[in-house]
Parts: structure tokens; C-alpha cells; sequence
């Protein structure tokens, strides 16, 4: 926890990088951020979900000022960067790193130059940069494209030039506005795996906002999820995934189990097996590595048949979710016992 | 007599052309800066700047050039000693020329992506650093054409200009073409402008070929 107390003191007393402190944010008669407060600590991957206009895009610009707060503080570091000086803001700036959805690359200039360009601004001399832009495209995979033009690329390599820019200043933080959603699974997967790698080698503390589940469940270590300016739901993934607590954190969270939200998908099975009982099953990282659901039928003599399973990776461990059925005459009751005991999380459709 | 008429057409030609680009830029650059929000710390005094230029550029983009010369009779004799020559008619050129080019200055960068300003601010980039190494850089291919645009217009006015005695290929075209009936005098003058408008086309459009990696 950081304590900040009134006067511009600092108290350290753990590894918090940003702290997001009661921000609001206006447009008119809408609030875009309403009263956020969450803190997200060193060297972590940390995910903001939620739909679009849920007011994530905003809360994200407000890190590195790009979005002025109307109220609130935002401490980065244990530096209030809603009150530095423009001059300060921006040298601040260069610590954090920020990534887009369009890459937004400069077509007017080669990749090394691309990437070499926020070296440009501080008019460092063309040597030393293109040295440590060279050094940027080699963590990223792309030293053989420095001579070429954007346009040239992929989106996959696009959004590594851009990944090597924001790299280029070696930031603390890197802040990521959707930057896989315009990319197709098979990149998406390259560029969360090429995020992770960095940021544990580099310990950089990665902020992102999407509104694809799977992107936070595979690389995420907590996240929050937003809605209509707020924060209603903060946690690790771990936790969020297994145990949900609002219901559009529950439909957000349908989407990565089964590709379908948990109504339609029981609405479905329901159709297909109308006569019997159907459960939901969420296994935690202790409980999947282990034939649970083998043992308690075998022990209860009850034959089930699975009708959907999807087990997932996460920071964490595995995580998964299947659907059960058991025919009519069977009683459940003990079986859902059984599977309790065993840290399963059963709900009866 | 054609050679030294065609001399003056280029003259009037690339002089206002150089004054009206330095001018435009600036002016469309204000207009640019005022409107677009891309300055992150609203400015009051800016934004009334770029609205006192952008009337501007209505009002003398809207006055005939004939009459504009007239208007500025006055000015172009303290600027250039003389209101009438060759020289005499730089001023009402430039005059004309810079709103034009400042609108066009305004839209090219106007379609500059925002997405890259917005990422080049996060780079730590100031207002005058986007400008000179995003925005030019950005809508290179769009300025180039600009220039090539207003070089043109430059060529059929600097004829008008011939009512105040600027000589050059358009005025000899009506003066002894038309005015005298001199039929294939005004043919030719009319295509050696027609050359010089092919020319800055061509010259044109390569610059902007060479400048535009967009495709690749």
C-alpha cells in the first residue's frame, strides 16, 4: 500500500507503480470515469475489461495525462502527474510507453526511423538512436525489417515496430489500448506471448484495455472490469474467473468459456436434453490437474455425460468450466456434495 | 518576344509562389492548431488567432483579383516603388495566393491520421515538434500537391496581371492576340502557357510519387 498523505508527502510501504486515486472525468453531461480508484502494482500485467463507451479508453489516457482528470490524483511512482508542469509531464512520458489498436506508425518513415522517433524528439543524435532502436527491434523480432516502410507490413509486425518504440526509452510502464483487436487470434496470440516475455524481462508493469476476455485470461495477473464510468469489479484473474461477482463479469466471462454467454448456452442444452439435470462445473488450478469428476461418479456409481468442457490457461494455472449431464433418476444432491468437497464450484441449470 | 514573355510568366509564376507558400504555411498552420485540438493546453489567445486568420482567408479568397489589385494599389506601391510592371503585380499574386494556399495547408493536415498525433504526444512530443516532425512529414504528398495546385492558379492570374502592365504570356496572348487579331500569336502564347501548366504537373505529381510510401 502507498499512503499518500495531504502535502505532497510519500509513504512507500510496498511495490505500488500507479495508484488511481477517486478520478472523474467529464464530457459534457457525461461521465466518462466516475470516481475510479484502483491501484496497480509493480511489474504486474493489470486488465481493464468492459464494453465499448464503459469509459476504459479514458481511464487509460488519464495514466499518462493524455486525458487531464477533473478530480482525483493519479500517483505513478509516488508522483502525483496530474500536477506536474506540462514541461515535467511530458518528460514523464517517456517512462511510460503506449500502444494502439491502428499501431499508429508514421508512414513517412522506415521502421528504424519509426522506432527511433520518440529518440528523435529529445534530439538525440542519429547514431545513438538508430544503435538503440536497433536494440528495441531485436526484442521485439523485427531486425530484419528496419529499412522498410509500414505499409509494407503486417498487422502482427506493425504492432511490433510499435511495441519497439514504446520500448525504446526502456519505460516502466507500457499502456495497451486494445492493441490486439484489429489482429487476427493466431497474431493476437504472438503479441500477448511477445507483451508477457516483456514483461517479465524487463519488468515492465503493462496496463491494457480490451473488451476480449481471453487476452486478460491468458496474460493478465488482476484486472477490473468497468462499466458506465466505474470500476465494478477488481481482482486476480484467478479469482474473477473462478468466482464472479456481477453479472456482466459473469457474461464477460461466458464469452471465453464456451465462445456463448451462459444463457444461451444453457438455453441450448436445455433444448438438447430436456428431461434430466444439467450442471455447470468451474474447476480451479488444484482441482483440474486432478480426475475428480471421474472418481465421485465411479464412487457414486452415477454415470454422467459431459457435454461441453473447456479448460483454460491463465497467469495462474488452468482454469476450467464444463457442463454435465445426468439422466433423470439419478439424485444429485450427493454428487453435488462430493464435488464440493473437492473445491468444485457446481451450479444446477 | 515570346521568350521574354514566357520569362516574366515564369516569373510571376515562381516568386508569388515562393511568398504565398511561406505566408500560406504559416496562416494555414494558425488555423490548423486553433481548430483541430491537437494543443494540449487550450489556449484562448490561439484559438482567436486562428479564427481572425481563417476570416481572413474567407474575405480575400472571396475578392475578385482584379479588384484586389486595385485595392492594393496603394500597398503594392510602398512595397515595390511602382504600381505598375512586372514587379508591380507580385504583391496582388501573393495576396491571392496565400489564403489558397493556407486552406489547402489546413486540409492537408487535417488528414493527417490523429491517431499518430495522439501517439506522438504520448511519445512526449510538443506542439511544435508534431508540426514539424509529424504533421509535414505526415501530409507530405498533400502539400507537394498543394504547391502544384496554387503554382498553377498562379500561371492563369499572373495573365490577369497584365492590367497593370506585368507583361508575361497571358497578357501578350490578349494584348496582340485577341485585342490585334493576331490569330497564331495567340495560339502560341496560349500554348506555351499550356506547356508550363503540363510541366509543373508533371514535376508535380513525380515529387508527390516520390514523397507518398504509403503504398508499400
Amino acid at each position: 500500500m502507498q499512503v499518500v498523505l495531504r502535502g505532497g508527502f510519500y509513504l512507500f510501504m510496498g511495490v505500488d507503480m500507479i495508484e488511481i486515486w477517486h478520478v472523474s472525468k467529464s464530457y459534457g453531461n457525461i461521465k466518462a470515469v466516475d470516481d475510479v480508484s484502483l491501484t496497480i502494482r509493480d511489474a504486474e500485467i493489470f486488465g481493464i475489461v468492459g464494453y465499448s463507451g464503459a469509459g476504459k479508453s479514458t481511464l487509460l489516457r488519464t495514466i499518462n495525462q493524455l486525458e487531464k482528470v477533473d478530480e482525483g490524483e493519479i500517483c505513478i511512482d509516488g508522483v502525483d502527474v496530474t500536477k506536474l508542469s506540462y514541461d515535467e509531464l511530458r518528460t514523464k512520458r517517456r517512462k511510460i510507453g503506449m500502444i494502439f489498436q491502428h499501431f499508429d506508425l508514421l508512414w513517412s518513415k522506415t521502421v528504424l526511423d519509426n522506432i527511433a522517433f520518440p529518440l528523435e524528439l529529445i534530439k538525440m543524435n542519429k547514431k545513438e538512436r538508430r544503435e538503440k532502436a536497433k536494440e528495441a527491434a531485436i526484442k521485439v523480432g523485427l531486425e530484419d525489417k528496419l529499412a522498410v516502410y509500414p505499409n509494407a507490413l503486417s498487422g502482427g509486425q506493425k504492432q511490433r515496430v510499435a511495441i519497439a518504440r514504446a520500448l525504446v526509452f526502456d519505460p516502466d510502464i507500457l499502456l495497451s489500448d486494445e492493441a490486439t483487436s484489429a489482429l487476427d487470434p493466431k497474431t493476437t496470440d504472438d503479441i500477448l506471448e511477445l507483451l508477457m516475455k516483456i514483461n517479465k524481462e524487463y519488468k515492465i508493469t503493462i496496463v491494457l484495455i480490451t473488451h476480449q476476455m481471453e487476452v486478460v485470461q491468458k496474460i493478465c495477473h488482476r484486472l477490473a472490469v468497468m462499466a458506465k464510468g466505474k470500476v465494478i469489479e477488481e481482482g486476480s484473474v484467478y479469482d474473477i474467473f473462478k468466482d464472479p461477482q456481477k453479472d456482466l463479469t459473469k457474461k464477460l466471462i461466458q464469452t471465453v468459456d464456451t465462445g456463448l454467454d451462459v444463457e444461451k448456452m444453457a438455453g441450448e442444452l436445455k433444448i438438447r436434453y430436456p428431461e434430466g439435470h444439467l450442471l455447470r462445473l468451474t474447476f480451479d488450478s488444484k482441482s483440474s490437474g486432478e480426475p475428480i469428476l471421474y472418481e465421485v461418479g465411479n464412487k457414486l456409481h452415477i454415470p454422467f455425460n459431459i457435454v461441453s468442457a473447456n479448460i483454460k490457461n491463465t497467469q495462474v494455472g488452468p482454469l476450467g468450466v464444463m457442463y454435465i449431464h445426468i439422466e433423470k433418476r439419478h439424485d444429485i444432491g450427493r454428487i453435488v456434495e462430493e464435488l464440493l468437497k473437492d473445491d468444485v464450484k457446481v451450479e444446477v441449470i | 518576344m515570346f521568350y521574354e514573355a514566357f520569362l516574366e510568366t515564369i516569373y510571376l509564376t515562381i516568386v508569388p509562389l515562393v511568398f504565398a507558400c511561406v505566408f500560406g504555411f504559416i496562416i494555414g498552420t494558425l488555423i490548423f492548431i486553433g481548430t483541430s485540438g491537437i494543443l494540449e493546453r487550450k489556449s484562448g489567445l490561439m484559438t482567436f488567432i486562428s479564427k481572425v486568420c481563417d476570416s481572413l482567408v474567407n474575405i480575400l479568397r472571396s475578392i475578385p483579383y482584379l479588384i484586389l489589385i486595385v485595392w492594393m494599389l496603394p500597398i503594392t506601391a510602398f512595397l515595390t516603388g511602382s504600381v505598375i510592371g512586372t514587379k508591380a503585380a507580385i504583391p496582388a499574386l501573393v495576396v491571392s495566393a496565400t489564403p489558397f494556399f493556407a486552406r489547402m495547408v489546413t486540409i492537408a493536415f487535417s488528414e493527417v491520421d490523429h491517431g499518430v498525433i495522439e501517439a506522438s504526444r504520448a511519445m512526449g512530443a510538443g506542439t511544435f515538434d508534431i508540426i514539424i516532425k509529424v504533421l509535414i512529414p505526415e501530409s507530405l504528398p498533400a502539400l507537394v500537391s498543394s504547391i502544384t495546385v496554387t503554382a498553377i492558379n498562379l500561371v492563369s492570374y499572373s495573365a490577369m496581371a497584365g492590367a497593370i502592365g506585368a507583361g508575361g504570356l497571358g497578357f501578350e496572348a490578349y494584348q496582340y492576340g485577341l485585342a490585334r487579331r493576331n490569330e497564331e500569336l495567340m495560339f502560341i502564347a496560349t500554348i506555351l502557357i499550356v506547356i508550363i501548366v503540363f510541366a509543373i504537373q508533371i514535376i508535380g505529381d513525380r515529387l508527390v510519387r516520390k514523397f507518398d510510401k504509403r503504398g508499400g
